[in-house]
């Protein structure tokens, strides 16, 4: 495990006192009514609050917000690429890095890129490359970096989206919108975008997170977690995907609003 | 993964043999490669096995630990996994090249294993809370010519059949600590049930049809690979898109349903062959690297 | 679906193998003799022949040299290639034929398109990318050897040139029978070219003789399922015949076509089947020598 050794950290035998105070309900009741008042078994996705060009020094960015989740996007590029391989001849390479904040769980993290970070830059990568036209920047280099500033469930899916957004913010130039969802199966019953309490007491069950491009209808991302038969694995994703046009409207609205309060005024004559 | 050219003219011909259901080298669309098992190939671990999949060699070592259990979990003992890309694999692998494969192939590893019923981890507890087993898995690929999760998964699997965990007795010593004892006789050991444990099927998708066991030719023909792990019920534990395309929902939906299927029967075979191999004890002639 | 698991099993050596005498591993001392002019693979260490490279020996006349037994390509004039495109540069093509070095294809050693004889312009330098670009396979002659061993090819035939639909299959330099020709239309229904260097190349006959294209137009049509099967089987008898390290020329890759009929395609990598195929073939080549 990598060791930070530029910060001084407490003693090594450390933990949480989470662990020491009464745990809440392990598991949450996995029928009736949400803690939010959502409904299961249906592609109930959180309200979704987004804003572009928060960032002036970057060349695109956008804030999210779903429900407690909060998380920022940057993009810097295009811009020329210091190594010159055959590859990059052809088109552009696209760089993805996802950091989860350590006060973003209610259980401290680590400023050192872990696994799990790794694990989740890479799926966001493989997300964001069917949709983005590298093609048209030969020799050119595009920097995706999340930051989860609170982690409140589902964190991957509104990356996915949010990194979408910024992308289209910085005037790359791409095939469409890459919207995520995720879900979390739990015993006969599912729900859709589920908060962090909801992901850990998944139970038996486990979560699914896809990548989708609602006008070309292509998956371009998916991932699950978790045992589960292969009828509740396509049902699920069939969920996802319905959440992901739900959340399309949304999207585009704030994309253009951004673009509005960007654009020059309209000329008087 | 290592990665091979392959002119257009050669690309049209892969996608149209795939299209006709007739592969380059005569297999159908979910057809194997001749496989070899063998177990029990490194005398130092607690359990080993050693994978040829037509020319890519996945060897798997497992050592068998006492640590402390997981905070949250303290009557559970646990996995890690590792996994090395060696540079004897491809040049590619020299120094840190290996390093990103070996990261993304043990993150899938701990999500595949990250269910309830793959491994019984209870049976891995000696004493709650204090100490339990921890296996460390590792995976050494000596040879890479594709199809690096499937071979990985069958590895170890046999590996965790033929893993034998020493007997543990607790005793209390005089202060009123816990004292360990492992047996002496080198026979009485447990053994772990696998029976549970998935096997991992890529599933590369090569024009409008999708390939299992993707030879590098065909992989550098295909845009998009799903890799689905499936048990021997047919129960998936961890599905995920890998490579650099996109998937139409109704490709996903039917390479999910070929890759069940495909997973379901691999697990057959595999248990038969390992039960046959471990009947034949003593009598068996160990072939090892020198085959 | 097939999966077809099994236990490994050694191998048994091949016969009589520890009778060769000629047969020698570096530092062996090969001859004393002061009389001989050393060759490839030996040095001279106080008056003694040393071999140093593990191969055969050969000996004409008053040379001797030892040639290893696995060794990248080592070109000479004439020899027929198969290679790679893997770099575009200025004037030529870096190509790849499992030599030391990279060979190189020159703008000026290619047919233009059209057959014309003229000297090569600048807009020609422009366009290479669009004739053979990285990645391409194609077949070619070697023209000369430079000083520090790279190979200059050319395709100034229209026999050679940019290939189109088929298999290639990479195999060791020192199986490939040196012939006269190495382009052959096996009866079969699939013609092969074999590189010295190794790589072999399968594709299905082409129907009807091309116009003056000389290689630059490649059908991207559908090859027929017969022929695709026919291609299947042949690579499969080449691998099984380099397995059993057997020299390739057409008559044993036909011979072991035939033999392998009897199997499906796909069975014919299997071990055994590999085995009782070469055998087959060996017993044949036997009876047609005598």
């Amino acid at each position: 495990m990598p060791t930070d050794t530029k910060r001084v950290r407490g003693p090594e035998v450390s933990q949480s006192p989470v662990l020491f105070g009464c745990r809440p309900a392990a598991v949450l009741p996995s029928h009736g009514p949400r803690a939010d008042g959502r409904q299961r078994d249906q592609a109930d996705v959180r309200p979704v609050f987004v804003r572009c060009g928060l960032v002036s020094q970057a060349n695109g960015s956008a804030y999210m917000e779903a429900g407690s989740t909060k998380l920022m996007c940057c993009v810097y590029g295009p811009r020329e690429t210091e190594r010159k391989d055959e590859t990059d001849m052809k088109c552009g390479r696209l760089t993805t890095d996802m950091r989860l904040a350590p006060f973003s769980c209610p259980v401290r993290g680590s400023w050192i890129q872990g696994t799990q970070d790794k694990d989740l830059s890479l799926m966001l990568y493989e997300s964001l490359q069917p949709a983005v036209c590298l093609q048209k920047y030969p020799r050119s280099q595009i920097e995706v970096s999340v930051m989860v500033l609170e982690n409140s469930g589902s964190v991957l899916a509104h990356a996915v989206t949010c990194a979408s957004l910024a992308l289209a913010d910085a005037g790359i130039e791409m095939y469409d919108l890459v919207l995520g969802c995720s879900l979390c199966q739990d015993a006969g019953s599912y729900v859709v975008d589920p908060t962090y309490a909801e992901e850990t007491s998944c139970g038996s069950g486990g979560g699914l997170t896809v990548a989708f491009l609602p006008s070309l209808n292509q998956i371009s991302g998916l991932q699950s977690d978790g045992e589960m038969s292969e009828e509740t694995l396509t049902a699920g994703v069939r969920t996802c995907i319905e959440g992901c046009y739900k959340l399309y409207p949304v999207i585009q609205q704030a994309l253009i609003q951004a673009l509005r309060r960007a654009a020059p005024p309209p000329s008087e004559s | 993964m290592a990665t091979v050219q392959v002119s257009e003219a050669e690309k049209v011909y892969i996608l149209h043999g795939i299209r006709d259901d007739l592969r380059v080298d005569g297999r159908g669309c979910e057809d194997y490669r001749h496989m070899e098992i063998e177990t029990d190939v490194v005398s130092n671990t607690d359990g080993s096995a050693k994978v040829t999949l037509g020319h890519t060699a996945v060897l798997v070592g497992i050592k068998a630990e006492i640590g402390k259990p997981r905070p949250m979990v303290p009557n559970e003992g646990y996995l890690e996994f590792f996994v090395d890309c060696s540079a004897n694999a491809t040049p590619e692998f020299e120094g840190r090249g290996g390093e990103e494969l070996g990261t993304e192939l043990s993150n899938t590893l701990y999500r595949v294993f990250n269910n309830k019923h793959s491994l019984d981890l209870r049976s891995l507890c000696i004493s709650p809370g204090e100490h339990c087993w921890v296996l460390y898995v590792d995976v050494l690929l000596l040879q890479c010519d594709g199809n690096l999760y499937d071979a990985m998964s069958v590895a170890i699997k046999a590996a965790l059949f033929n893993t034998k965990i020493p007997r543990v007795n607790i005793s209390s010593d005089d202060e009123g600590g816990k004292e360990i004892e492992l047996s002496d006789d080198p026979f009485d050991c447990m053994r772990l049930d696998v029976e549970n444990v998935p096997c991992i099927v890529t599933l590369c998708k090569v024009g409008h049809r999708h390939v299992v066991d993707a030879t590098l030719q065909e992989k550098a023909c295909s845009v998009a690979s799903l890799l689905i792990s499936v048990t021997h019920k047919g129960a998936v534990t961890c599905a995920r898109k890998v490579g650099g395309g996109s998937l139409d929902p109704e490709s996903v939906f039917e390479m999910t349903e070929a890759g069940k299927r495909v997973g379901k029967a691999l697990h057959a075979p595999l248990m038969a062959l390992l039960r046959q191999e471990e009947s034949l004890g003593m009598k068996r002639h160990k072939v090892g690297f020198l085959g | 679906m097939a999966v077809d698991m099994r236990l490994p099993t050694v191998k048994s050596p091949p016969v009589s193998v520890l009778d060769r005498k000629d047969l020698v591993v570096p530092g062996d001392v090969i001859t004393s003799d002061t009389g001989f002019m050393r060759g490839h693979g030996t040095y001279v260490d106080e008056d003694k022949l040393t071999a140093s490279v593990a191969g055969k020996v050969q000996r004409v006349d008053k040379l001797i040299c030892v040639r290893p037994l696995k060794t990248r390509f080592n070109g000479e004039v004439g020899d027929v290639v198969v290679g790679r495109i893997t770099e575009v540069q200025q004037k030529r093509w870096k190509v790849e034929t499992n030599s030391r070095l990279d060979s190189v294809l020159l703008l000026s050693s290619v047919n233009l398109p059209g057959g014309e004889l003229r000297r090569r312009s600048a807009e020609d330098e422009l366009t290479m990318r669009e004739y053979l670009h990285e990645g391409d396979l194609i077949s070619a002659e070697v023209q000369s050897v430079f000083s520090d061993g790279a190979l200059s090819l050319h395709t100034r035939s229209l026999k050679y040139g940019k290939l189109g639909q088929g298999v290639l299959v990479q195999l060791s330099p020192s199986l490939i029978k040196r012939q006269k020709t190495h382009f052959h239309n096996l009866p079969c229904g699939a013609s092969i070219i074999l590189g010295n260097n190794g790589f072999v190349w399968l594709y299905p006959t082409p129907g009807q003789q091309e116009e003056e294209a000389g290689g630059f137009y490649t059908s991207l049509e559908p090859v027929s399922l017969s022929d695709r099967e026919v291609i299947s089987r042949l690579r499969n008898c080449l691998l099984a015949l380099a397995a059993h390290k057997m020299l390739l020329y057409d008559t044993s890759v036909l011979y072991c076509y035939e033999s392998s009929l009897q199997h499906q395609v796909k069975d014919v990598l299997k071990p055994e089947v590999m085995e009782e195929i070469v055998m087959l073939t060996q017993q044949k080549l036997l009876e047609q020598e005598s």
